[in-house]
C-alpha cells in the first residue's frame, strides 16, 4: 500500500500541470474536481493487482491533460482576448520574439566576455582585488536572478526550478538567458495587439 | 445534440436513475469511457443545461477523502436524453466519438 500515496502524489501533480491551460475562473474548482477523483481510482477494489490501479490512475490523468487541452480551446474560441487569459498564454510567445530575445541576451554574453578577455590582456599581472569583485558581482547576480524567479508569478519554457538551476550552473549566460527569454514582465501582462514592449531584457 | 457512441452510453447510464448524482470516476466505469472523453462531453452538456453538478457535502466519515463533484441530468436534460435515445437505433451506432473531433466552426 505504501505505493498509492506516491502514485497519487505524482497524478495530482500531472492534474494540476494540465489545469493550468484552464481559464483562471475554473481552474482551481476543476483541479479540486479531478484530484478528488483519484482515490477512488486507487482504491477501486474491483480493479485487481495494485499496479493496474496505478496504471489506471496516470491514464486518468492522461485523460485530464486532453480535457484540459480540449476545454481550454474551445473556450477560446468563444471569448477571446482577455488579459487573464493573455496572462494563461505567457508559456507562449511568438518565435520571432523569443529569437530576438534570445539574440539580444547572447550578445550581452559576448559582450561581457569580451570585456574580461581584454581585462585579462591589458593587465596581465591582475590586480588582486579584481577576482573577488568579480565573484561578489557574480553571486550578486545570481541572487538577483534567484530572487527573480521566486518572486514571479510564472515563468516561460521551463518550470522554475530548472532556471535556478540554470542560473546557478551558468552564471552569467543562464541568468542573462533567463531574463531575455525566461522572464515573464510587468509590462507584458497587457493583451497582446498593444504596443510590445522593446525586446531588450 | 448529435448523438455519439459515447455520448448515448453517458445517458443510458444518467438515465438509469435519473436523479441518482454520479461523480466522473463513477461514469467513467458505468459508461466505459475514458476520462478524455467524458469530462469535455460533461462540460458541454453542462453548459446546454442538460446537466447539473453540486459539490459533494464534507463528510466527517469520509476518512479524509477530498469532497467529489456530482452530475445528474437535469429536468430538460432528462426529457432530451429519453427522446435522443428513443430516436437513436437499438444497438449503439458506431459512429466516430464526437468530441474527439470538434467540428471548426460548427455548433460547438
Amino acid at each position: 500500500m505504501s505505493g498509492a500515496p506516491l502514485t497519487q502524489r505524482i497524478c495530482e501533480r500531472f492534474i494540476r500541470a494540465a489545469c493550468r491551460r484552464l481559464p483562471e475562473d475554473m481552474r482551481a474548482e476543476r483541479c479540486r474536481e479531478w484530484a478528488a477523483e483519484l482515490p477512488a481510482i486507487l482504491d477501486d477494489p474491483s480493479i485487481r493487482p495494485g499496479l493496474r490501479r496505478a496504471v489506471r490512475a496516470l491514464t486518468f490523468s492522461a485523460g485530464i491533460a486532453r480535457t484540459t487541452r480540449r476545454l481550454s480551446r474551445s473556450r477560446r474560441g468563444a471569448r477571446p482576448a482577455r488579459a487573464s487569459q493573455w496572462r494563461d498564454g505567457a508559456m507562449r510567445a511568438r518565435p520571432a520574439d523569443v529569437a530576438v530575445r534570445a539574440t539580444v541576451g547572447v550578445a550581452i554574453w559576448l559582450v561581457l566576455v569580451f570585456i574580461a578577455i581584454a581585462l585579462g590582456r591589458a593587465f596581465p599581472h591582475l590586480p588582486g582585488w579584481l577576482l573577488p569583485a568579480g565573484l561578489v558581482l557574480a553571486a550578486g547576480f545570481d541572487a538577483f536572478c534567484l530572487a527573480d524567479i521566486a518572486r514571479a508569478g510564472q515563468v516561460r519554457y521551463l518550470p522554475k526550478w530548472a532556471w535556478a538551476l540554470i542560473c546557478l550552473a551558468q552564471t552569467p549566460l543562464g541568468g542573462i538567458l533567463y531574463l531575455s527569454i525566461g522572464r515573464v514582465g510587468r509590462a507584458r501582462t497587457v493583451p497582446p495587439g498593444s504596443a510590445p514592449p522593446g525586446s531588450a531584457p | 445534440m448529435k448523438l455519439t457512441g459515447p455520448l448515448e452510453r453517458v445517458l443510458r447510464v444518467l438515465l438509469a436513475d435519473p436523479s441518482a448524482p454520479h461523480y466522473g470516476y463513477d461514469l467513467m466505469k458505468a459508461a466505459k469511457l475514458p476520462s478524455g472523453t467524458l469530462y469535455p462531453m460533461l462540460a458541454r452538456l453542462q453548459q446546454e443545461g442538460l446537466v447539473d453538478s453540486e459539490w459533494e457535502p464534507q463528510r466527517q466519515d469520509a476518512g479524509g477523502r477530498p469532497p467529489r463533484r456530482y452530475y445528474r441530468l437535469t429536468a430538460e436534460g432528462a426529457r432530451a436524453a429519453r427522446l435522443e435515445l428513443a430516436q437513436a437505433p437499438v444497438p449503439a451506432r458506431r459512429a466516430r466519438p464526437g468530441p474527439a473531433r470538434p467540428a471548426p466552426g460548427g455548433t460547438r
